[in-house]
This record gives C-alpha cells, structure tokens and sequence, in this order.
C-alpha cells in the first residue's frame, strides 16, 4: 500500500477534473456526442464522459479557429495598410485561411478540381 | 462510412453538430463564414468524435472490460494528441464568462 502513494495514475487528473466540472454544458450537445461515440461502439454509465469528449471536440474546433482568424487578422492588416481609409473588422472564414490553420494542426484539406 | 450514412436520425445530428461548429467560430470571433467551411469543420469534428470513441473503447477492450471507464478516456484523450490540463485550462476559461445563478448569491449579514 505504501509503494502505491504517490503513483499517479493516467484518470486522476481527469478524475480531478470531472468532480470539478459541475453542471457544465458544453457548445457541441451532449445528446450529439453520445450518438457519435455511439456509433463507434462506446456506451457509458457516466454522463461525465461524453461532456469530457465533447470539451476536448470543442476544444479542438476552437484551436483551429483561432489559427484561422490569426491568419485571417494577418491578412487583413496587410490590405488595411493599402487603404488606410477603409477600416472594415469583420472577419469572414474561408477555405484559405482555414486550410492555412488545418495543415498547422496535420489535417491536409484538398479541393477536387471540379469544385468551385 | 459515416459521413454518407443516410437517415433522418443522422442528418438530424449533423445539422445540430454543424450549428455547434457555427458557434464556436463565432466564439473564436468571425463575423460570418463560407458554407463549405462550416462543412469541413463539421466533417471533422464528427470524425474526432467517434475516433475519440474508437480509441476509449479499445483501451478499456484491452484491460477486458466493455464499458469504458475514466481511465480509458483519460488515455484517449492524450492518444489524441491533447492534454488533460489543457483541457481544464480551456473550460475554466469559458465558464469564467459565465453569469453565477441567482440562488448561489446569499446574503452576507442580516
């Protein structure tokens, strides 16, 4: 028993975490997350679980769209400066930036040719 | 596979899932966006899903239990390349914006 103490097992941050969380509800719906993991075959008692995927989905969408408007931002600051009269701040999200934001997370998206 | 299964179940989750993507690129702080990436992103984000559910269920197949437990989504979540303090870190960050309910304010003295 004394050798155990100290040893940190791979769920106790997340088991830490979960009796943190409360009543948390999540962008993406749980309902949703649970169809999807579903059909992957993972059924759970604990509907802490499917909040803590759906945290980590949102967490990941969030990422990419952040990179996204970073590279959105960088574009925009360059053709502010051709005109500095026109200050326009919305950002609209493309497939240019958000390919950009993709490919620094590994996701290669490719446009097939007959599409435009 | 799972992308082109058609039914209305399915297309109901998907359209659901898609305004959640909508969202959150709203939270990130775009204004609008084309359709078609609204479309990728969904398309991704249900693929992270269910490898997220391929990967627990297999970790808690491997210690020979059907059920997973936190262990095994603990273990998921680091095969998917995230870390559970970033996690923390990022909820922490959208509740702090968070109105508290009504019924947690007492007050202090009488």
């Amino acid at each position: 028993d004394k050798q155990l103490e100290g040893v940190q097992l791979a769920g106790d941050s997340l088991e830490d975490m979960l009796n943190h969380m409360g009543d948390y509800a999540p962008t993406i719906p749980e309902a949703v997350t649970g169809y999807y993991l579903n059909r992957a075959g993972f059924e759970t008692a604990d509907p802490r679980l499917v909040r803590v995927v759906s945290l980590a989905a949102q967490k990941f969408i969030s990422d990419i769209a952040n990179d996204a408007l970073q590279h959105c931002r960088m574009k925009g600051s360059v053709q502010t400066a051709r005109r500095p009269g026109k200050q326009d701040k919305r950002y609209t999200l493309t497939m240019d930036d958000l390919s950009a934001a993709l490919s620094d997370h590994g996701i290669n998206v490719k446009k097939p040719v007959y599409f435009t | 596979m799972t992308s082109t299964a058609s039914s209305k179940h399915a297309a109901a989750h998907r359209r659901a899932l898609s305004v959640a993507v909508a969202a959150l690129c709203r939270d990130a702080g775009f204004d609008s966006s084309t359709e078609s990436c609204i479309e990728t992103l969904t398309e991704i984000v249900q693929s992270y899903i269910i490898e997220f559910g391929r990967s627990s269920k297999s970790f808690s197949e491997l210690t020979g239990r059907t059920m997973p437990m936190v262990t095994d989504v603990a273990m998921a979540v680091s095969q998917m390349g995230s870390d559970i303090s970033n996690l923390r870190e990022y909820q922490r960050k959208l509740s702090r914006v968070k109105i508290p309910k009504q019924e947690m304010m007492y007050p202090t003295g009488t």
